[in-house]
C-alpha cells in the first residue's frame, strides 16, 4: 500500500436530510445518506466506502478518533477538505460514525468527546436586498462582467483591486468613482490603463485593464513607461448591472465592509 | 449559426460509405445511383483540387495531438516494425513533482522539449539529452473549493507558439511564458475556482493568434465555456458558453434555471482545421450527471435536449460563433461526456475526398461526421460489454438507453469511468485505421435527487465501480476502420488501458499500461513486437520526434492516484500501480539504426 491516504470527500451544503436521532440505527442511516451525497460519488470514495477515485475507506481498521480527526480537519495539500467547516455538527458526527461502522466499529460514539465539533461562525445576517446584492456581486452568468472579476470579498472573487475600504453612497457615486490608482502604461506599441502591482529591479508587474478580465503582465523595467492617471472608468466595467441591481450590491457592500 | 441537423441525419441513414467494405449492410439502390452520378460529375474536379490535409508530425511534435488535426501520428519511420526490438532508453528525466502523476503530452520544437507536471511546473529540456534549459514553477495554490475539481491537481500539456509557452492551471488561470527564458509574461483568470469548483487540466489550443482553453466542470455544478485569449497580450478575444443563456437558441432545452449550472464543460483539447478556419471541440455531460428531473425540459424528445452538452461543436476560430453542432447523447444521464479528442481526417469516400471527423465519447461510441456541415455519417460502438443501451441506429441515435431511478441501484456497463478515458486514440494514414484503448468497466449506480450547488460536485448518484462478470481481461487496444466500423484487430490486456496511443510511419502503435509496461504493436496485425518496463504506471501521452536525424519515442510515466486512475486501481486490490513523474525517452542505439 503505497498510495497516500488521500481522503477525497465531496460536500454538499444545504441538502435536506432526515432529523438526527440518537438511536444508533437511525444515526448510522443518516450517516450513510450524508456519505452517499457527499463522499460516494464517482471521483471519491465510492458507495459504502469501497473506493472510487479516492481510496477505500471500508475495512481499513481505522479507529473513530482517526476518522473524526481526518474528516474534521482534512488532509492538507490534498482535495480532502476540513469538513468541520462544511457539514453541520450533526451531519459530521453521523458520517464519522458511518465510516466507523464500515471499519467494524459496531457501536460508534455518536458525539465526539468534549462535545460537537466546532462550527463556523454563523454568517452575518443580511437583509433580503443585501443578500440579493451578494448573489449579484459574483453572478457567474455575467461572465467577466461581474464584480468578482476584479474584487475578492468573503472568499469569492479575484483580488485584482485592493480590498474595498469604503462604499459609495449611491449608484451615481459608484459610476462616477474616481480611480487615481489606475495609471497609463506604454509598452512596445501598446498603451493601456494599468493597475501597478510592483516595480522591481528585475520586473514590473501590472494588471492590464484594457478589457475584462484584467491580465497580469510582467515586463522588464526599462521596457515600460508609466504616466499618472488614465481614461479608464469604473463605470465601463459594471454595465451588465441595472440600477436596482447596483443598489442591491451597494447594500451588500455596506453590510460587509462596515464590519 | 447553429442548425438542426436531424433532418440531414434522416436523409443520410446509411451506415457505411465505402462500396468496397460495406459488406452486407443494405443499401438503397436509388441512393447509390444518385451518389454515383453525383460523384462522376465532381470526380475530375475532386482529383484536380482535392488536397488532403496532412495531420502527421515530423521532426517536431508541435501540438497536443501532434498537429491540430489530432492524429497522434508521426511520419517518422527510423524506428519500425523490423528494428523496434532494439529500442532502448536514451535518457530519462524525473520532474521531482510527485504530487499525482504525469499526464502531459510533451511538446517538441526545434530540439527542445516542453513539459508540464501535475502541479504546473514547466520544463524546457534538451530533447537529445534531457538537460534542463529552464524551469518555471507556478506558485502553489490552495484547494480553495474542496469537494470539487478545484481541489485536484493535474495537467495534460502546454501549447507552444508565438514565442510563448501557454498552460492552464489548477486555480483556473491561463499563463504565458517566454519560450526562450521561461519567464512569465502574462496570466489571466479564466474562472474563479472558489466559485466554479473548476480548474484547467487541458492543454490549451493555439489557433492563429489566439489561445483557446476550456475548464473542467461537468461533474460539478458549473456552466462550461470555451474562452479565447490573444496570444500576445492575454486579453479576452471571445467566449463561447456551452449552455445558451436566456434569449439564445437552445435555451429552451433546459428546465427553469437548471441551465445556470448545467455542465457541458469542454475539458479536453480541441482540434482546428485551418482551411475551414473552424475549431472543433467536444462538450461534457449535463449536471447533475445521474439525476435529470431538474434539468429536462417539459417536452419528450430524443434530440436537442440540454444543449450543448454531449455535443461536437464547430466554432469560427476568429469569433467563437457556433457554426454547427451535433449532439451525440441528448439529455445524457450516464456521465458519458463527449468532451474527448476530435480527429480530423481528409478521406476518400466513394471516390470523393471528404473532410470528416472521428470522435469517440466516453460510452465508447465512435461518431463519424462531415466536419464542414456536421452531417452524420456513421457511428459504431467499441466496448464488448454494454448494458446501458441496446444499439446504435443507422442515423446515429442511441436506442434503448437505460435511465437510473432515484433510490434504486442499477448496474451499468460501461459505468461513469467510461469505455474510454480522456487518453487519446491515434490515427494512421498508412493503414487508414484508428487505434483506441477500450476498457470494460461497469458500475453500480444509485441515483439520488441531490440538487446542484454552484461549484460543488453534482453527480446525483453514489457510484461503486464493478468489473463485468465472466471475464479475465478488462481492456483492449483495438484497430478499427472508421469508414466501415469494423474492428480489424484487438490486443487484449488484463487490467485497464489509460494511456494515449501513438501511431508511427514505421508501422507501429505504442501505448503503456498501469503496470509500467510501455510497448509496441504492429499497426497492421496487433502483434506485440517490443515492451519495456518503465518503472511506473503509464497514464500520459506518448509522442515521437527527431533531433539530428535520430528518432525518439517518449512516454510519460506515473500512475494517477485519484479520479479515474485511482478508481480503476481500486478494482484490482492485489495490484500496486506505481506513481511517479518521469519521462522515459527511447531511441535505437547508435549503430543499430
Amino acid at each position: 500500500m503505497s498510495r497516500p491516504f488521500l481522503l477525497l470527500f465531496v460536500f454538499t451544503l444545504g441538502c435536506p436530510g432526515p432529523a438526527w436521532s440518537q438511536d444508533t440505527q437511525d444515526f448510522l442511516k443518516h450517516g450513510e445518506q450524508v456519505f452517499n451525497r457527499s463522499c460516494a460519488t464517482g471521483y471519491c470514495h465510492g458507495a459504502r466506502g469501497t473506493a472510487g477515485g479516492a481510496p477505500r475507506l471500508a475495512a481499513r481498521e481505522f479507529d473513530q478518533a482517526f476518522i473524526r480527526d481526518t474528516v474534521s480537519r482534512g488532509v492538507p495539500g490534498t482535495a480532502m477538505a476540513a469538513f468541520e467547516k462544511i457539514l453541520s455538527p450533526q451531519d459530521l458526527a453521523a458520517v464519522v460514525a458511518y465510516v466507523a461502522s464500515l471499519n467494524g466499529i459496531a457501536h460508534p460514539e455518536p458525539v465526539p468527546p468534549g462535545g460537537p465539533a466546532p462550527t463556523q461562525s454563523a454568517s452575518p445576517a443580511l437583509s433580503p436586498e443585501a443578500a440579493r446584492g451578494r448573489g449579484l456581486f459574483s453572478d457567474s452568468q455575467r461572465g467577466f462582467g461581474r464584480c468578482s472579476t476584479c474584487h475578492e470579498l468573503n472568499g469569492i472573487g479575484i483580488s485584482v483591486a485592493t480590498p474595498i475600504a469604503s462604499v459609495p453612497t449611491d449608484v451615481q457615486a459608484l459610476r462616477a468613482m474616481a480611480t487615481p490608482e489606475v495609471s497609463t502604461v506604454s509598452f512596445g506599441h501598446e498603451t493601456m490603463p494599468a493597475l501597478v502591482v510592483s516595480k522591481g529591479n528585475r520586473s514590473v508587474i501590472f494588471f492590464d485593464l484594457t478589457i475584462p478580465p484584467p491580465v497580469l503582465r510582467t515586463v522588464s523595467p526599462g521596457k515600460a513607461e508609466f504616466a499618472q492617471g488614465s481614461g479608464w472608468k469604473h463605470s465601463s466595467v459594471i454595465g451588465s448591472y441595472r440600477e436596482d441591481e447596483l443598489t442591491a450590491i451597494l447594500d451588500f457592500l455596506r453590510a460587509i465592509v462596515a464590519r | 449559426m447553429s442548425q438542426n441537423l436531424y433532418s440531414s441525419r434522416q436523409k443520410r441513414s446509411y451506415r457505411c460509405f465505402s462500396d468496397i467494405s460495406c459488406g452486407s449492410v443494405p443499401r438503397d439502390s436509388k441512393t447509390a445511383l444518385a451518389r454515383f452520378i453525383t460523384l462522376s460529375a465532381v470526380f475530375l474536379l475532386a482529383v484536380a483540387s482535392a488536397h488532403a490535409q496532412d495531420g502527421a508530425t515530423g521532426a517536431d511534435w508541435p501540438n497536443y495531438g501532434g498537429t491540430p488535426m489530432a492524429w497522434r501520428y508521426t511520419a517518422l519511420k527510423q524506428i519500425n516494425a523490423a528494428n523496434v526490438k532494439n529500442l532502448a532508453p536514451a535518457w530519462i528525466f524525473q520532474t521531482g513533482d510527485y504530487a499525482e502523476n504525469l499526464q502531459a503530452t510533451p511538446i517538441v520544437i526545434d530540439g527542445i522539449m516542453y513539459l508540464i507536471t501535475a502541479r504546473d511546473q514547466v520544463f524546457a529540456l534538451d530533447a537529445a539529452t534531457g538537460r534542463v534549459i529552464w524551469r518555471y514553477e507556478y506558485p502553489a495554490t490552495k484547494a480553495e473549493r474542496p469537494g470539487s475539481f478545484a481541489g485536484l491537481t493535474q495537467n495534460r500539456g502546454v501549447a507552444v507558439g508565438e514565442g510563448k509557452v501557454f498552460f492552464g492551471t489548477n486555480d483556473t488561470y491561463l499563463v504565458a511564458l517566454d519560450q526562450k527564458s521561461g519567464r512569465e509574461l502574462w496570466k489571466v483568470s479564466v474562472e474563479d475556482p472558489k466559485q466554479c469548483g473548476c480548474n484547467i487540466y487541458a492543454a490549451p489550443l493555439l489557433v492563429n493568434d489566439k489561445v483557446i482553453v476550456g475548464e473542467n466542470g461537468s461533474d460539478v455544478a458549473h456552466r462550461g465555456h470555451l474562452t479565447a485569449f490573444h496570444a500576445e497580450t492575454g486579453r479576452l478575444a471571445w467566449r463561447w458558453n456551452a449552455i445558451p443563456g436566456p434569449g439564445e437558441k437552445g435555451h429552451d432545452t433546459w428546465k427553469g434555471d437548471s441551465w445556470n449550472f448545467g455542465g457541458g464543460a469542454a475539458w479536453t483539447t480541441g482540434s482546428f482545421d485551418p482551411q475551414l478556419n473552424l475549431v472543433y471541440w467536444g462538450t461534457g455531460n449535463p449536471a447533475p450527471d445521474f439525476y435529470d428531473a431538474g434539468r429536462l425540459p417539459g417536452t419528450t424528445q430524443d434530440r436537442d435536449v440540454n444543449l450543448y452538452t454531449d455535443c461536437i461543436v464547430a466554432l469560427d476560430a476568429d469569433t467563437g460563433k457556433l457554426r454547427w453542432y451535433y449532439q451525440e447523447l441528448p439529455g445524457d444521464i450516464m456521465d458519458f461526456d463527449s468532451a474527448y479528442e476530435i480527429v480530423l481526417v481528409d478521406r476518400e469516400l466513394n471516390g470523393q475526398l471528404r473532410k470528416i471527423l472521428i470522435h469517440v465519447n466516453k460510452s465508447g461510441i465512435t461518431f463519424v461526421l462531415d466536419r464542414v456541415t456536421g452531417e452524420f455519417l456513421d457511428a459504431f460502438s467499441m466496448p464488448e460489454v454494454q448494458t446501458w443501451m441496446t444499439r446504435v441506429a443507422g442515423d446515429g441515435r442511441v436506442i434503448g438507453r437505460k435511465h437510473p431511478e432515484v433510490g434504486k441501484t442499477m448496474n451499468l456497463c460501461p459505468g461513469p469511468a467510461g469505455a474510454k478515458s480522456w487518453n487519446q486514440i491515434a490515427y494512421s494514414p498508412k493503414t487508414g485505421l484508428m487505434y483506441a484503448p477500450i476498457n470494460e468497466l461497469c458500475a453500480d449506480v444509485t441515483a439520488n435527487n441531490e440538487g446542484p450547488q454552484e461549484g460543488a460536485f453534482a453527480m446525483g448518484a453514489a457510484v461503486e465501480m464493478k468489473l463485468p462478470p465472466g471475464r479475465t481481461s478488462y481492456s483492449h487496444l483495438d484497430a478499427w476502420d472508421p469508414v466501415t466500423g469494423k474492428r480489424i484487430w484487438s490486443y487484449s490486456y488484463q487490467y485497464v488501458l489509460m494511456a494515449s496511443v501513438l501511431a508511427t510511419g514505421g508501422d507501429l502503435v505504442f501505448t503503456g499500461d498501469p503496470e509500467g509496461n510501455f510497448f509496441a504493436l504492429d499497426s497492421r496485425t496487433g502483434e506485440k513486437l517490443w515492451s519495456y518496463q518503465t518503472g511506473a504506471g503509464n497514464r500520459g501521452s506518448a509522442i515521437s520526434y527527431s533531433v539530428n536525424g535520430r528518432q525518439y519515442i517518449v512516454t510519460p510515466t506515473g500512475w494517477q492516484q485519484s479520479q479515474v486512475g485511482g478508481a480503476a486501481a481500486g478494482l484490482f486490490p492485489d495490484q500496486q500501480w506505481r506513481q511517479g513523474s518521469t519521462v522515459v525517452v527511447f531511441a535505437l542505439p547508435e549503430g543499430s539504426r
